[in-house]
């Protein structure tokens, strides 16, 4: 009993020691001494406590959303191919938000090609379908939707204009893309997009200029940061 | 594109990861009669919950201009941002809810339009950091996309903002340096795949709402090439930005 007193007093005198290293600006007193006494009451080491500076938590703001989306893209002309690709967002208030997407698909093969094997309008590195996009978007119809009697999900309907390459057949071309989309949020932090897009550019593969429509429907995850 | 999706799916899990960790939030009472919390982060959504004078709510985090709270008794909803600028910390200050950024001196400034680059469509985006209230050094890529080539542009230069206080419409000025690499589609070659260039700008800048901007710039570009005679081009373009 008598020992387990002495080594809590001994540990009491070493930290009241050791709290003086962290002090830095203060000069040392000649408190060791105090420290020494065996029979030193503990609130004469409580003084010596630094005063912690209460930092205020700062508040974390989540508005960029980032995720990835996959569905059918139509290419006009070539039928309709896989596609997948990745999003990420900036909501700026909360009808506006900036947003970027990177796709990439495979086109398949056009009619003419079909009926007349021996023809090739595009070669096969061609047929590869990359995007970007940079669209301004709008939350037109924000709302919740009903999962049974208990269950109540955010949700925001909006629409996309942007701009952006569209790389098909070798060739990069300016495009300008419309959507329109709807985000149902899981959770506050998950959310699931179904969208359609179309991008449109001019395209003069078939001999004829021409503005051709490339329609594409996605199923997408993106979750806040 | 496949290394990239799958990044952006572990980064989607590390973050489901990181939701969980603990963490420190801010508490704040109310001071006012009450403080309603909505079921979403909208004008629109319902109030589903009240939160009573001298009570004490968690603040999440936010998202725009709406905070996502706890009540003591751990109802969860969003709070308007107006709502919690008025409530207090524990110790009697107010609620240290951010300032939105002043148009007239703010920092950073990302952004991204459209234009017509050499009578191409252009795709630009840029990024812009205020040395002075009126001084800003911009950072610009773009991609220029026409009929006989394609051109990959980026740009460095400082722009002058003559009247950084007038908030809807202020005219700008700017010099700066560019390098082009043209992209051929259409035989023949260009001469040269790549030049290095330099600007004098003309533009205008005004505020639209919270963090938003707009942007419109005029271009004059001389193309220094192995010939005697420079090339010289002509470049427009409005866009929209967002101010930190």
């Amino acid at each position: 009993m008598e020992n387990r007193l002495s080594s809590v007093l001994l540990a009491a005198a070493l930290l009241s020691g050791c709290s003086w290293f962290h002090r830095g600006e203060r000069a040392p007193a000649p408190t060791p001494v105090v420290a020494e006494e065996p029979q030193a009451d503990p609130s004469i080491i409580e003084p010596q406590v630094n005063r912690r500076e209460v930092k205020t938590p700062k508040i974390k703001a989540k508005d960029v959303e980032l995720g990835g989306y996959f569905g059918a893209l139509s290419v006009q002309d070539f039928g309709t191919n896989p596609i997948y690709g990745v999003r990420a967002a900036y909501h700026v208030s909360e009808d506006i938000f900036l947003e970027g997407y990177l796709a990439r698909s495979k086109a398949g093969q056009s009619s003419l090609e079909n009926v007349f094997p021996q023809i090739t309008v595009i070669s096969d590195s061609g047929r590869r379908f990359t995007y970007y996009d940079l669209d301004l978007g709008y939350n037109v119809l924000p709302g919740e939707v009903f999962l049974g009697r208990g269950r109540a999900f955010n949700t925001a309907l909006y629409v996309t204009v942007g701009m952006g390459d569209v790389k098909f057949a070798d060739k990069d071309q300016f495009a300008l893309n419309f959507g329109v989309g709807t985000r149902v949020l899981v959770t506050d932090w998950l959310a699931v997009h179904m969208d359609v897009r179309d991008h449109v550019f001019e395209s003069t593969l078939f001999g004829v200029d021409k503005n051709v429509h490339n329609v594409e429907a996605t199923l997408g995850f993106t979750t806040f940061f | 594109m496949r290394p990239l999706l799958a990044l952006v799916l572990l980064l989607q899990a590390l973050h489901i990861g990181l939701a969980h960790a603990t963490e420190r939030y801010l508490q704040l009472v109310v001071t006012e009669p009450y403080l309603e919390m909505h079921s979403g982060p909208g004008r629109g959504f319902p109030v589903v919950y009240v939160v009573g004078r001298d009570d004490s709510v968690t603040v999440l985090y936010s998202r725009t201009d709406w905070y996502k709270v706890r009540a003591p008794r751990g109802q969860e909803g969003w709070v308007r941002r107006a709502d919690l600028a008025r409530t207090v910390l524990a110790s009697g200050k107010p609620a240290p809810i951010p300032p939105y950024p002043d148009f007239a001196t703010h920092r950073w400034e990302m952004g991204a339009g459209y234009g017509v680059y050499n009578r191409q469509n252009l795709v630009t985006a840029y990024g812009d950091f205020g040395i002075t209230n009126s001084i800003d050094a911009e950072f610009v890529v773009q991609q220029a996309l026409g009929t006989i080539d394609n051109r990959y542009i980026a740009s460095i230069g400082l722009r002058h903002t003559f009247v950084p206080e007038w908030k809807w419409f202020s005219p700008t000025a700017g010099i700066g340096t560019a390098f082009q690499y043209v992209e051929d589609k259409v035989p023949p070659a260009p001469r040269e795949k790549s030049n290095q260039m330099a600007y004098v700008s003309l533009g205008a800048r005004g505020f639209i709402t919270r963090r938003f901007m707009w942007r419109a710039d005029w271009r004059h570009y001389v193309v220094f090439n192995s010939l005697n005679v420079h090339e010289e081009l002509e470049e427009w373009k409005i866009g929209l930005a967002v101010f930190f």
